[in-house]
């Protein structure tokens, strides 16, 4: 097996790549997802004995459950079980085992699972939830992260110096911390005493929720012998694989699941939310498929959500407009559960100097429990939320100094070599490149005239940085198959969520093999059963942790063809390539088909026997490199495999009369290393600049004592297409990854992380008011601007 | 909150032969029936839980004359209850003479909704955000009602009493919507202001429709339509009527139409806003209106 071993930088892989790598092919899926033939969870039939789920909640955000009467629940025809947390004693989280399935003797958000109906219609399950009679007593809820740190809080999880955590998590038992980050780097006091400009604000980021179009589905049923298969729109079908397993107490290899296509994730769909009710309740039904799927309004509150956030930033600069010191305290909104949650208030923590050289930091990142909904993974992973205030504070501070905000990010941005926040030492990244070309992009320093009198016109801009946040020792594995007219299939356990990560998979095993891209084929759906282990769908992580194991698959392949051509050749393996599907020799000239070899081997001359067999290449990749870090101080060696930079620019103008903010146009640069597929990796920048300007101007769950009141498209407003900007400009930037495919590293969550501060920073261009947290509505605007004497 | 439900409660499905039969029915089950349009409000209230004692949807939308719109040169415009959104919005009569319907009807949800939406679904449905209120209360709206005793009309000026209450009574079905010949030289506007560009409701609506009067001081007469800023559309009559139009008189007015609402705060916007709104579009609207008097504009 050929296993990437990365401890020590290897050298650039140099620019030229083979084809298709670098190359915008047609996506794998687009025929079939244009015609509608691509097959979703919700597609999938399983017949007439399958039954239909549906949940019963908790109407409060703190109780405690009393007593749960399902007697005339049961007695209702056609309902086949009701399931509660007696049934499900055992608890379930990625990071933090601080879940139950079913809410067992406390609920801990409005939302929250008390109890499951299985019946033969989802009319009647619906119809039998009415009929569960859920005694509760009502606790006082914590509804805000500061009020929730302070001592006399009301505890929601007193139990959670008892829980299951991964070692780099650190709980406070006795609170309602299930986290704290923190960073310890200079001496940030002395620093803020001689500063030249300090700048001090907080920023308070609503919740958002992640609204992917399919909503989530998962269909379970469990044999007679206790095994499990479990189909669903899934992120992380081997992840739900290991977490469901340890829960329910079965063998991972006696739970099989199965991923088809996916509708948009976004995060929500990652690790486990709702899979794990529908194998609950399919266990009390052996033998019958069941199928749970939420309304919209469920998908609004009862799934993961963007945690809240405060910050508090504290920023300081010498006179030249050097970055002295950060002085940060993060309170994330983790919700009545922070499995998953906890690791972002981490990322957040060593990210926490952003995307510049600080000498001295000090950060406390708290995940804070509330009863809200669960905060989970979103398309960047606190980043956004994060970045949103610092790269606001950034501005103020470059403005204050009297420096353009575009040169001060320039003069401060990381570079290679640089010591970074937790102590590592920074790798060669293209961040002043992008950073100069998103500003070139919109024009910077030029400003232009109004579409008409009652409007201002302002632009900005935002740096980024963010790394894949997940388990220091995320493994990816890939197989690739033969076929007998030398075609292949390729075996992943990556998931295709509309991002191209098949395709992108495609065009590294093509090049690698050296057989054109239309000769591989994807080994999909996913499952768990057939599939290689590949532990989730998330973090960006795929194109350079799949994509290193697929390459190392693909080498295996080519090894053993080569080697096989080459005894039967007598010639030697490095003499020998695979160009366009034919093995040929540099030094006797010969070529060779893959035809037939790769299935059957070589027959020895005068039919003395036959050498070779079925080709099955293999690989897997980990990273081993990345190293514990000090809980006081967060320093150590290696936080994190790599950090992924760029920027984004926008222009944008304001309705003086209505408040109403329009983006114009907007510019990202981002550095990935290597564009495995330019319009793949054009469309994540467009998207992710959308997705940011919906979240930067509407997007909000309105939250008020733990009840979401907006859990609807009527008043859960995204952008259309009318929405966004008519100029979008998206610029590749390549400065190779030393661990990654080609130079490749991830692009896909990057793009939303800047768009909040950069339209805000436009914002204050244009009308000198600061817009402080997002969204920034018509409203919220208008109402600074009358605050402020601009209007009236 | 309200209670997300998957699919639709049991109903049944009734297609009565003529408007007797409908009406008679609907009558007789004045909790339980509803008469059925467009759909695109029923079938969202049927699944919000927010109409649980619905068992009949009674299908009145493909009785006779009821999917035409017609002009006549003396009498005006009629348009057949069944006639989309989209219809009015395409249709060259409505477009020549009442363009600010066109306008109004353009900015309801979105172009695949008002495939289905009718124009006196609409006014029925009689939401406070109701986009297209305004023009048809300003153009001087009669509804054309059948109910158990025969066929009446219903001048919109009164037809409006609360959300989702209107002066219709069991058994009563609108056939169409009949608009009296605007004054010659009409100009009308619709201000919408939404949270995002496209397919939402609004957080405050303007409509304005202005015409030329010799017997006013001013020459002219305004009138202005309020949307989602109290439980029924407001409209103020006869504006700008005493002395000369100026930028000041359009300032006052749109003041005026400020201070004539009361507006309440919800997740959509906040009563201080949106009064805010009331006097910034009215002003914008009244602006546009006075310009397209002056220049020959008909409306968008």
């Amino acid at each position: 097996m050929d296993t990437v071993e990365t401890t020590t930088p290897r050298p650039h892989q140099e620019n030229a790549a083979p084809r298709p790598v670098g190359e915008s092919v047609t996506r794998l899926d687009a025929h079939e997802k244009v015609t509608g033939e691509a097959v979703f969870a919700d597609d999938l039939q399983f017949g007439p004995n399958m039954l239909y789920a549906r949940i019963k909640r908790s109407p409060h955000p703190h109780a405690r459950i009393l007593k749960i009467d399902a007697s005339q629940a049961l007695a209702l025809p056609g309902v086949k079980t009701v399931v509660t947390g007696q049934s499900t004693p055992g608890f379930i989280g990625l990071y933090l085992k601080d879940r139950h399935i079913f809410c067992t003797d406390r609920a801990r958000f409005v939302g929250d699972p008390v109890a499951g109906v299985a019946a033969v219609t989802e009319e009647i399950a619906e119809r039998a939830l009415d009929l569960i009679h859920v005694e509760y007593e009502v606790l006082p809820p914590v509804l805000d992260p500061e009020d929730g740190v302070r001592p006399d809080a009301e505890l929601l999880h007193p139990e959670l110096g008892s829980y299951e955590v991964a070692n780099f998590i650190f709980p406070q038992p006795g609170t309602n911390i299930p986290n704290l980050f923190k960073i310890r780097k200079g001496d940030v006091d002395q620093a803020l005493s001689e500063a030249a400009a300090v700048v001090h604000h907080t920023f308070r980021v609503p919740h958002v929720q992640h609204v992917p179009i399919e909503p989530h589905v998962a269909i379970a049923k469990v044999d007679e012998r206790g095994r499990v298969t479990l189909w669903g729109s899934s992120q992380s079908p081997f992840a739900q694989r290991n977490l469901i397993a340890s829960a329910l107490g079965i063998s991972q290899a006696d739970l099989e699941v199965v991923a088809p296509y996916v509708g948009g994730g976004f995060g929500c769909k990652a690790g486990v939310s709702m899979e794990a009710l529908a194998v609950a309740i399919a266990m009390q039904v052996r033998g019958r498929p069941v199928k749970l799927r939420l309304t919209r309004e469920e998908e609004f509150y009862t799934t993961f959500v963007r945690q809240g956030l405060v910050a508090h930033f504290t920023m300081a600069c010498d006179a030249e407009g050097n970055l002295t010191a950060m002085d940060n305290k993060f309170y994330w909104d983790g919700g009545a559960y922070a499995e998953y949650g906890v690791n972002m208030t981490r990322g957040a923590g060593y990210s926490s100097s952003g995307p510049y050289d600080v000498p001295n930091v000090r950060t406390d990142s708290f995940c804070v429990y509330t009863n809200h909904p669960v905060g989970g993974p979103m398309r960047g992973f606190g980043q956004p939320e994060m970045q949103c205030g610092l790269e606001q504070c950034i501005n103020h501070l470059a403005l204050e100094i009297g420096m353009d905000p575009m040169d001060f990010r320039r003069r401060n941005c990381v570079k290679e070599g640089s010591n970074l926040v937790t102590g590592m030492k920074m790798h060669a990244t293209g961040i002043g490149e992008c950073i100069e070309k998103a500003a070139e992009a919109i024009g910077w320093g030029h400003k232009d005239p109004p579409s008409a009198p009652h409007k201002r016109r302002g632009k900005g801009i935002a740096a980024m940085w963010k790394a894949p946040a997940m388990s220091p020792n995320a493994g990816s594995s890939a197989w690739i198959e033969m076929s007998e007219d030398g075609k292949c299939t390729l075996g992943l356990g990556g998931q295709e969520l509309g991002q191209g990560t098949f395709t992108v998979m495609a065009q590294m095993a093509a090049a690698t093999l050296g057989i054109p891209y239309d000769w591989v084929r994807i080994a999909s759906p996913v499952d768990t059963k057939y599939s290689p282990y590949e532990w989730q769908t998330v973090a960006s992580r795929l194109t350079w942790s799949m994509g290193n194991a697929v390459v190392a698959a693909a080498k295996d392949a080519r090894r053993q063809i080569l080697e096989l051509v080459a005894r039967s050749w007598e010639e030697t393996p490095e003499d020998l390539d695979i160009v366009n599907g034919n093995v040929i020799s540099a030094k006797s000239g010969r070529s060779s088909s893959l035809k037939g070899l790769v299935v059957y081997g070589l027959a020895k001359p005068g039919d003395q026997g036959w050498i070779g067999g079925p080709i099955l290449g293999r690989g897997s990749f980990m990273p081993t490199y990345v190293t514990g870090l000090d809980p006081e101080t967060g320093q150590g060696q290696r936080a994190v495999v790599h950090y992924t930079t760029g920027a984004q620019a926008v222009e944008v103008e304001v309705d003086l009369e209505t408040g109403r903010v329009q983006v114009l146009r907007g510019a990202s640069a981002f550095d990935m290393g290597k564009a495995i597929n330019p319009d793949l990796v054009n469309v994540q920048m467009e998207g992710g600049l959308v997705q940011g300007i919906s979240t930067a101007l509407f997007e909000c769950l309105q939250l008020k004592d733990g009840v979401v009141r907006n859990p609807s498209f009527v008043d859960y407003r995204i952008a259309t297409s009318a929405d966004a900007p008519r100029d979008m400009q998206s610029i590749i930037v390549e400065v190779p990854q030393d661990d990654g495919p080609f130079g490749a590293r991830g692009v896909g969550e990057h793009s939303m992380v800047p768009t909040m501060p950069a339209i805000a920073n436009a914002i204050h261009d244009a009308l000198g008011i600061h817009p402080g947290a997002p969204p920034f509505t018509a409203e919220k605007v208008y109402l600074a601007m009358v605050d402020a004497g601009l209007v009236k | 909150m309200r209670e997300a439900h998957p699919g639709l409660p049991d109903f049944d499905y009734v297609r009565p032969a003529d408007l007797e039969e409908a009406s008679r029915f609907l009558a007789q089950n004045p909790q339980t029936a509803r008469p059925f349009m467009g759909g695109t409000d029923t079938f969202v209230r049927l699944r919000d839980g927010f109409w649980k004692e619905t068992r009949y949807l009674v299908d009145v939308k493909n009785l006779d004359g009821r999917s035409e719109i017609t002009f006549d040169p003396q009498k005006g415009l009629t348009v057949g209850a069944a006639v989309s959104m989209n219809q009015v919005v395409a249709n060259p009569r409505v477009g020549s003479h009442y363009s600010l319907l066109a306008q109004a009807a353009h900015r309801v949800a979105s172009y695949q909704l008002r495939t289905r939406a009718t124009l006196v679904g609409n006014v029925c449905n009689a939401s406070p955000a109701g986009d297209t209120l305004g023009a048809c209360l300003l153009f001087g709206g009669v509804l054309r009602v059948h109910g158990v005793e025969g066929f009446r009309d219903e001048p919109l000026a009164s037809f409006f009493q609360g959300p989702g209450r209107t002066a219709l009574k069991p058994g009563d079905i609108v056939t169409a919507i009949r608009f009296p010949l605007p004054v010659p030289g009409s100009v009308g506007h619709y201000e919408k202001l939404g949270r995002n560009l496209l397919s939402d409701l609004a957080i405050v609506g303007v409509t304005v429709l202005g015409h030329p009067d010799s017997s006013t001081a001013s020459g002219y007469r305004f009138h202005l339509a309020l949307a989602s800023v109290g439980p029924v559309p407001v409209v103020l009559p006869d504006l700008l009527t005493q002395a000369p139009v100026t930028p000041e008189a359009l300032e006052e007015a749109a003041g005026q139409a400020m201070e004539s609402c009361h507006p309440i705060d919800d997740v959509r916007g906040s009563a201080r806003y949106r009064k805010l709104m009331v006097r910034n579009l009215s002003r914008r609207a009244l602006t546009r209106v006075w310009e397209g008097l002056q220049s020959g504009y008909r409306g968008e």
